[in-house]
């Protein structure tokens, strides 16, 4: 039984919603004793934002399989003109919250790199096992 | 003697410039991960009309190839929240 392009994805997303659930854990209590309250929604803010970025990216290579290769073009850079005016939203946003104290600034950052690089030894773990074929099709 | 008029009525343009740095910092870090991604992309295309049977196996190349190059344009754009000024 051979991967294909939409099993290999589903895998990652489940096994990613997965990590992530374990770096927002991990972080909230760190940021809990580094920040107090301010620091669990720090972890929280982090990790749903490194979780949306990594699911984007998902959702933009499925849908664009789907479609020709200029659908496909579109759907992946478009997805990224997307993904990164939608974070410079919620960073902005973030970085102007008056609920995030100074202390707790640094676990955003830290979250989203833990989670970004985690998700990327991931990615590649199931690439790697995945058993992908060439759809040759036989006469 | 007039280029030296110039060069300090410019001077004193150049110190009344204000802004924030971010800006810059945000430019910076969207443009590599911009160039990659259109890179991998292009490639891609160009395999898969050279290969169309290979498409399923290069879109996943392809995928992993974009996930590594825009990891850095994400910890680009939270960097503001370690270097604060």
């Amino acid at each position: 039984m051979f991967d294909d392009l939409n099993s290999v994805m589903r895998r990652v997303s489940w096994l990613g919603a997965l990590l992530v659930s374990v770096i927002a854990l991990v972080a909230s209590v760190v940021g809990y004793f580094l920040a107090g309250t301010s620091g669990i929604f720090a972890a929280w803010a982090g990790s749903a934002a490194a979780f949306l970025f990594t699911v984007l990216t998902i959702l933009s290579v499925l849908f664009g399989a789907r479609l020709k290769i200029g659908g496909l073009l579109a759907m992946v850079l478009g997805g990224w003109l997307i993904k990164m005016v939608l974070f410079l939203v919620i960073f902005s946003y973030l970085n102007r919250a008056e609920w995030l104290v100074s202390e707790a600034r640094p676990i955003v950052f830290f979250t989203v790199v833990a989670a970004v690089i985690g998700g990327l030894v991931l990615d590649t773990w199931v690439v790697s096992r995945a058993r992908l074929s060439p759809e040759v099709k036989l006469p | 003697m007039q280029i030296i008029h110039l060069a300090a009525e410019a001077a004193t343009q150049v110190s009344q410039i204000s802004g924030n740095l971010g800006v810059i910092g945000y430019g910076l870090a969207a443009i590599g991960p911009g160039i990659g991604v259109g890179l991998v992309v292009s490639k891609t295309i160009e395999s898969i009309a050279r290969q169309p049977e290979l498409a399923s196996r290069l879109q996943v190349t392809m995928w992993l190839g974009i996930a590594f190059t825009e990891a850095l344009a994400l910890i680009g754009l939270a960097t503001p929240f370690i270097f604060t000024a």
